[in-house]
């Protein structure tokens, strides 16, 4: 009897567990809304050129400071854009801006969805300064930015500044730091929409002494890639190359500087250990002894800085800036043909290129240190579709007007956010 | 003959008056015939005897004066005066009137008389009055009234004679059972007052004799044992006023005329008023303790004298006529209202306590052995005060206390956290809530707040209005309550000392007990307190048709409360009984005892449903009700923590902290002995608990849906299993101490062990990382005190909430407070709408999202810190949000455009708001045009203008419109006619349960001599 009862009890037991077991792994309890939010492609100046490369020709775009609130389909790949700032519905292809003054200079960036905190380490603000801080606001508030500035000299400065919505606004870099040859730039987003670009042109008189959209760099790390700098043979009177260094916090950092090229990795002389003062921007001018036309660098500090390369292409200088590692994600390059530069121990990158016939390219990319892939004249979309760990990229554009460097980061973000349940529970403390 | 005529010239009659009293004649007249002090004449009146009264009197050769049988009292004795011889000596001739249930000592009458001496000025006197059958009970010494009308002695109940109300004292009046009177006064006020036949012509007597100038006294040491017959129903009041022959009617009727008759006429509309307010509440006495007839007794007194308006008021004039001094005269002799209120609250205090606190009669095992040498003079020494913690439940209630000192160290205050919300600050505030039939939560609702609500507002109020002190109280003592509860049901269960205060100790920390007061589940923990109680009125539920009715409405009133707080309770119940019932069915057939219990146990599962409507109907309308418990949805920890007989979640124990819980249940279901019936309910609803914890509901307020908390059926598991292991303990321990070792040692010494283990786990955790759980002492807010200025006003709050250990964005509207007690469980759902504004503004695509929040009366968005950067760039990027603020509390947005709560929308569309309070508003309309309200549709929302309702439709969006035809005043409302209805009706079915579960009271005829003594 009592056999039989403990039977009935296990197997009571066991069913108890397996069926509440099985209810309970069947409920999902989470709702994601997934989106690409819209990306911001910067205004242009007078008298520059300006076009943006799609990733489709249904891409809806829309002109900021427009009072529809519609978006249109863009019908081409590559669309000459006014002076506005474009929001560009992207949907995951990362569109590339690129600028150019006829004759004088050129540059690129990608146009990028909003971000709280943007560093720009590049630009001058000294008497031959012609570039801008452009800050827009493409929401439907008004936004405040928090604009940060650090010099070589005077102590940084910080200045509220408010864009009304849909709207934008365009601040010379003289005004920032007078003077100041050397500057580096951080933008806040204190509330709203936005998105801050830098224009770095220079001239002096009526000459032009080139010109380069400053691409954000990455927030203040102890280890900093700056993937692709062109590194030209020395020409007479041309300013050297400069490593732009800032350690935005309280203490002195000590700084290493690692030459990844062709020719391998070193650390040139007098790199090894650069003392960067707190909150002061130092400029080192670096001229690697290197066979490849183009390099990239690796800084090691023990404090979080931030950093860029200024270089001379001929009439043009290029502003290339810090990057994050690579991640998989797919940039649209309509009408380009750069060089693709990877920087890593050990690169092993998968791509994917659309052409204009409508094919399929795939190319897998490897190499040690240092790796380049010239894209071909008729693609189209590039997709990085794997990525070996640690390799950083940036991509160098060259035009009749000028050179220009593109980080390839990406910026159409898909945006995983959960939807919002009501729950009254918010309601107590 | 000779000495007494020198010593004393008085000259006494006494006349005693004989209605049916056979029973007490014999000792009556043989203490008449043996006073000390002889009695001059004796005469003896009957009034219609039916019993042997007239001969036994006239075998005792005292003459007898017959009247008929509806004579009253003062009747007979002023029909005896009137066959008397004329004085000689007025102011020496005697009345000695004398019941015949009233037997006087032989010392009495001398005793009336010396103090008669000693006092000239007194008229009247009056023996001290003692139980007939025990000669110690103090019943009278001097008699009074007091203002409700209430026969006032001063004296206890029960008070036992030690002499230590003797001397002779001045009193309003005395019992005429015994009193000595003097004949020309007497025949000056006119003798008793004919309209009291029965019961207060003493006090009635005595106030005139008061008023006249004449003084009362009371003699202690002259002793009258009077038998109360017809105060105790033991003969029945045939006189012509008594009404229907009611001893109360008349008693009440009577009393009421003499504070009609004698007060002063200023006093007369304080004294109807206090003498209707009194008879009500005794009527509803009465009736609670179901003697109906003595209800209507206490109303038809009075109804007796309002239709004879003229009997007061020739009774009136009568004694002004006799009057000499004030009716201020007697104040001192009337009872102070304070005296009264005491008396009252002693008798209350008395009767709840006897109710609750039954003396235990202590029996001792062991019969202390007599030490001979001891000198039984020496006076007994009392134990040292510590020797109190030689017993185990004072011990272990001690070392529970420490224990909920440390583990509560963060709950000294005003508790939130976990499911449990803000308390109001008053029990108004929870009454208010409870009567309302409109809530201000989210888009407002017509949902009736539960009966919990009632619950604890009743529980607030008992406190002097202290709701948050209630609910700290109860979260505080939560632990000892329910090792006190358990205590009671223990000690049905085992005799031995120290097994049942540990099974108590058990209880109380046991792993749901800790949950529940960790996670804040008030339903959880009343149900904890109350199941040691159902337990014990539940022992006969297989054998349910040998309980009484009143035991089964008393069960009903528990389960009633318990169904209030959690719903899980009755559906286990209704489970049960379904089960049980079909089983008797198959066992017995359809049979008399079957219908017996059938009727039994749906009255247990039906009655206390009905109690709780219009709450309890709402759930079973809405069927996931049922699993949800007050408060907040939180999550539970699902059904392997159900196993455990561990709700999980919040608070709740760690896994590693196992108790022996489900084991003992697992074990009792091999028992031999009752252990195993019990196991059968307890692992039933650990099952339950162990299904319903894996499934996830939403609901309270909660879109998302979230694991079942099941507290109440782990509740029910734990006590079935900790009185399996009690049974089980106690059956074993005898056993074992007799028996060999063998497997039963091993299992005891095992269970006894993963106890201790469990004890000592549980004990470490809770003084650590168990004190530190969500519910405790707090003052913070939500939301920033500006956008509580505005009561009503509606607010976004988008809020960071962790849950299932992931951090997710959450939103609710908030009416300008905080959620505040039982607003969970009836928030409405959320609109679709205004979910779908909310998604869009969080994945930054909401264009249009500021206006549909505007077009919902939301005014302000306001995102709690700490909170996503992103979410705030989006929605202030999002336009038709403008900041108001950013602190570190949060930040405010104002939506553009916003519509208020009440609209005035005229014809050119122009939109003004109307003022309104929490719910309507009351305001002139000057133009044609609609109203539009943006809280929820109502069919009760209806708007008066100039005594007319205006036509009310729903908008786009379903709001109620009212369309304005005219300009005038208007006055918008919600029209709570139906929730008043259906609390009325609750009111009457509790009121009715409580009746029949409440003990029946005795009817004074129906009590045994020794308890009417």
């Amino acid at each position: 009897m009592k056999a039989r009862r403990f039977f009935i009890v296990v197997l009571t037991l066991g069913a108890l567990i397996g069926a509440s077991n099985s209810l309970s792994g069947s409920i999902s309890r989470e709702q994601y809304s997934l989106s690409y939010p819209s990306v911001l492609c910067p205004p242009t100046l007078s008298a520059l050129s300006s076009q943006i490369s799609l990733g489709s020709r249904n891409t809806k775009i829309h002109r900021v400071g427009s009072t529809s609130a519609k978006f249109v389909k863009s019908r081409a790949l590559r669309i000459p854009i006014p002076s506005d700032p474009v929001l560009v519905d992207a949907q995951g292809i990362t569109p590339i801006v690129w600028q150019s003054r006829t004759g004088s200079w050129a540059g690129g960036t990608i146009c990028s969805d909003p971000a709280a905190s943007q560093w720009f380490v590049g630009g001058s603000a000294d008497i031959t300064s012609r570039g801008k801080l452009f800050l827009v606001n493409s929401g439907l508030s008004e936004s405040v930015a928090d604009v940060y500035i650090w010099s070589g000299s005077a102590p940084a400065t910080a200045k509220a500044i408010s864009i009304k919505a849909n709207s934008y606004q365009s601040l010379g870099l003289d005004s920032l730091a007078p003077g100041e040859s050397s500057i580096v730039v951080r933008v806040v987003s204190r509330s709203g929409r936005l998105n801050a670009f830098i224009v770095d042109e220079r001239g002096k008189g009526l000459r032009t002494l080139g010109g380069d959209l400053v691409s954000p760099g990455i927030a203040p790390s102890k280890q900093i890639y700056i993937p692709a700098i062109p590194l030209q043979q020395k020409i007479k009177n041309a300013p050297p190359q400069q490593l732009r260094l800032l350690a935005p916090g309280d203490v002195d950092a000590n700084v290493s500087v690692e030459i990844i090229s062709g020719d391998g990795r070193f650390t040139p002389v007098g790199f090894d250990d650069i003392i960067l003062k707190k909150g002061q921007v130092m400029n080192f001018p670096i001229s690697p002894a290197v066979n490849s036309s183009v390099y990239g660098i690796k800084i090691n500090s023990d404090e979080p800085i931030v950093a860029g390369v200024f270089a001379n292409v001929g009439k043009d200088f290029v502003w290339s800036s810090s990057v994050p590692a690579l991640t998989p994600f797919t940039i649209a390059l309509t009408g380009m043909s750069p060089l693709l530069v990877f920087v890593g121990k050990s690169i092993n990158v998968e791509i994917e290129l659309s052409v204009a016939s409508g094919k399929k390219l795939s190319k897998t990319i490897k190499g040690s240190d240092i790796a380049f892939w010239r894209v071909p004249g008729d693609a189209r979309n590039l997709t990085f579709l794997r990525i070996s760990g640690e390799t950083y990229a940036a991509a160098l554009q060259k035009s009749v007007n000028g050179f220009g460097s593109i980080p390839l980061v990406a910026g159409s973000v898909l945006s995983k956010s959960a939807i919002p349940s009501a729950n009254i529970r918010v309601l107590n403390p | 003959m000779a000495v007494k005529a020198v010593e004393d010239l008085n000259h006494v009659t006494a006349i005693l008056v004989v209605h049916d009293g056979a029973k007490w004649l014999p000792e009556v007249v043989a203490s008449l015939t043996s006073q000390n002090r002889p009695v001059d004449q004796m005469l003896a009146v009957d009034t219609g005897s039916i019993d042997s009264s007239v001969a036994l009197v006239k075998g005792a050769k005292i003459p007898v004066l017959s009247l008929d049988r509806e004579s009253g009292f003062g009747d007979a004795i002023w029909a005896a005066i009137q066959t008397l011889p004329t004085p000689t000596s007025p102011e020496n001739e005697w009345l000695w009137i004398l019941h015949d249930d009233c037997a006087m000592h032989p010392d009495a009458l001398n005793k009336l008389l010396e103090a008669l001496a000693d006092k000239p000025q007194a008229v009247m006197a009056g023996p001290k009055l003692l139980g007939w059958r025990d000669k110690s009970h103090l019943l009278e010494i001097g008699v009074s009234i007091a203002s409700d009308g209430a026969r006032w002695t001063g004296l206890e109940p029960h008070e036992y004679d030690q002499g230590q109300h003797d001397g002779v004292r001045d009193v309003l009046a005395v019992s005429t059972a015994g009193a000595l009177v003097r004949r020309d006064a007497f025949v000056e006020l006119g003798g008793f007052d004919p309209n009291l036949s029965l019961f207060r012509d003493d006090v009635d007597f005595g106030w005139r004799a008061r008023v006249a100038g004449h003084s009362v006294i009371a003699v202690s040491d002259a002793k009258g044992f009077h038998a109360q017959a017809a105060a105790s129903e033991r003969r029945s009041a045939d006189v012509k006023e008594a009404f229907l022959h009611r001893p109360l009617l008349l008693d009440r009727r009577n009393a009421a005329y003499v504070l009609l008759a004698n007060s002063s006429w200023w006093m007369l509309p304080w004294v109807v008023l206090q003498l209707l307010g009194s008879a009500t509440a005794r009527a509803v006495g009465y009736l609670l303790a179901k003697l109906p007839g003595y209800a209507s007794d206490e109303l038809l007194a009075l109804a007796t004298l309002v239709i004879h308006p003229r009997e007061i008021a020739s009774a009136r004039k009568f004694r002004k006529s006799h009057r000499l001094l004030s009716a201020r005269a007697v104040k001192e002799f009337i009872p102070h209202r304070r005296h009264q209120l005491r008396a009252a609250s002693e008798r209350l205090i008395d009767s709840i306590r006897n109710t609750l606190l039954p003396s235990v009669s202590e029996t001792s095992t062991a019969l202390e052995p007599l030490n001979e040498d001891e000198d039984l003079l020496t006076p007994g020494t009392s134990g040292r005060w510590w020797t109190i913690f030689k017993q185990p439940k004072a011990l272990t209630g001690f070392a529970m206390l420490i224990l909920i000192a440390i583990w509560s160290r963060h709950r000294y205050g005003s508790l939130v956290g976990g499911a449990l919300v803000q308390t109001p600050e008053g029990a108004r505030d929870l009454w208010r809530m409870y009567f309302e039939s409109w809530h201000q939560i989210g888009m407002g609702t017509d949902q009736g707040s539960p009966s919990w609500l009632a619950v604890v507002a009743l529980g607030s109020t008992i406190l002097f209005g202290k709701a948050n002190l209630f609910i700290t109280l109860l979260f505080f003592f939560a632990p000892l309550i329910f090792m006190l509860a358990s205590f009671r049901l223990f000690s049905k269960i085992t005799s031995h000392n120290w097994l049942r205060v540990m099974a108590s100790f058990l209880y109380a920390i046991s792993p749901v007990a800790i949950a529940s007061i960790n996670s804040g589940r008030i339903g959880t923990i009343v149900t904890l307190i109350l199941l040691p109680y159902i337990g014990l009125l539940i022992r006969d539920w297989l054998t349910i048709e040998n309980s009484t009715w009143r035991k089964i409405f008393l069960l009903s009133l528990i389960l009633a409360l318990s169904f209030a707080f959690s719903m899980q309770v009755f559906l286990y119940l209704l489970i049960a009984t379904v089960i049980i019932s079909t089983i008797d069915f198959v066992r017995y057939g359809n049979i008399k005892f079957f219908h017996e219990r059938l009727l039994r146990r749906a009255t247990l599962v039906l009655a206390p449903l009905l109690v709780n409507i219009p709450w309890s109907f709402s759930v079973l309308l809405d069927p996931k009700n049922l699993f949800l418990e007050p408060g907040l949805t939180i999550a539970g920890g699902g059904p392997n923590f159900a196993l455990l007989s561990n709700p999980g979640g919040s608070g709740a124990l760690p896994w590693w902290s196992i108790s022996p819980l489900s084991l003992v249940l697992l074990v009792a279901l091999f028992s031999s002995s009752k252990a195993r019936v019990i196991s059968y309910f307890g692992s039933g609803a650990l099952g339950a608990a162990v299904i319903i914890g894996s499934l996830s509901f939403s609901g309270h307020g909660n879109s998302s849906p979230v694991r079942s908390w099941i507290g109440s059926l782990i509740a029910i598991a734990t006590i079935c299993s900790i009185t399996c292991g009690v049974l089980i303990l106690d059956r074993i321990r005898e056993v074992l101490v007799v028996t060999n070792f063998h497997f039963r040692h091993i299992l005891a010494g095992l269970l006894v062990v993963i106890t201790t283990l469990y004890s000592i786990s549980t004990i470490s955790w809770l003084v650590t990382a168990g004190a530190g759980s969500a519910v405790r002492a707090t003052h913070s807010k939500v939301l920033p005190p500006f956008l509580g200025i505005e009561d009503g006003v509606k607010t976004i709050v988008l809020r960071q909430i962790k849950s299932y250990d992931v951090t997710s964005l959450q939103y609710f509207i908030a009416r300008g407070h905080d959620v505040l007690l039982s607003e969970p469980d009836i928030a409405p759902d959320e609109a679709p709408a205004i979910a779908n504004a909310i998604k869009e503004i969080a994945d930054g695509s909401g264009i249009s999202a500021s206006r549909v929040l505007g077009r919902y009366g939301i005014q302000y968005v306001f995102a709690k810190s700490p909170l996503n950067k992103e979410v705030v760039r989006t929605i202030d990027g999002l336009g038709g949000f403008v900041r108001s603020s950013a602190t570190s509390a949060g930040v405010v947005w104002k939506v553009n455009n916003a519509y208020h709560r009440i609209n005035f929308i005229d014809l050119n569309g122009k939109i003004s708001e109307i003022p309104s309070t929490s719910v309507g508003t009351r305001t002139q309309i000057y133009a044609l045009g609609s109203i539009l309200l943006t809280d929820s549709y109502s069919g009760s929302w209806k708007i008066f203008q100039n005594g007319s309702m205006l036509e009310r439709t729903k908008d786009v969006n379903g709001f109620p419109q009212f369309e304005v035809k005219e300009p005038g005043e208007i006055s918008l409302l919600h029209d709570g006619t139906t929730r008043r209805g259906f609390l009325s009706l609750q009111f009457i079915l509790l009121v009715t349960l409580i009746v029949l579960a409440a003990p029946a009271g005795r009817k004074r005829r129906e009590m045994s001599e020794g308890d009417l003594t």
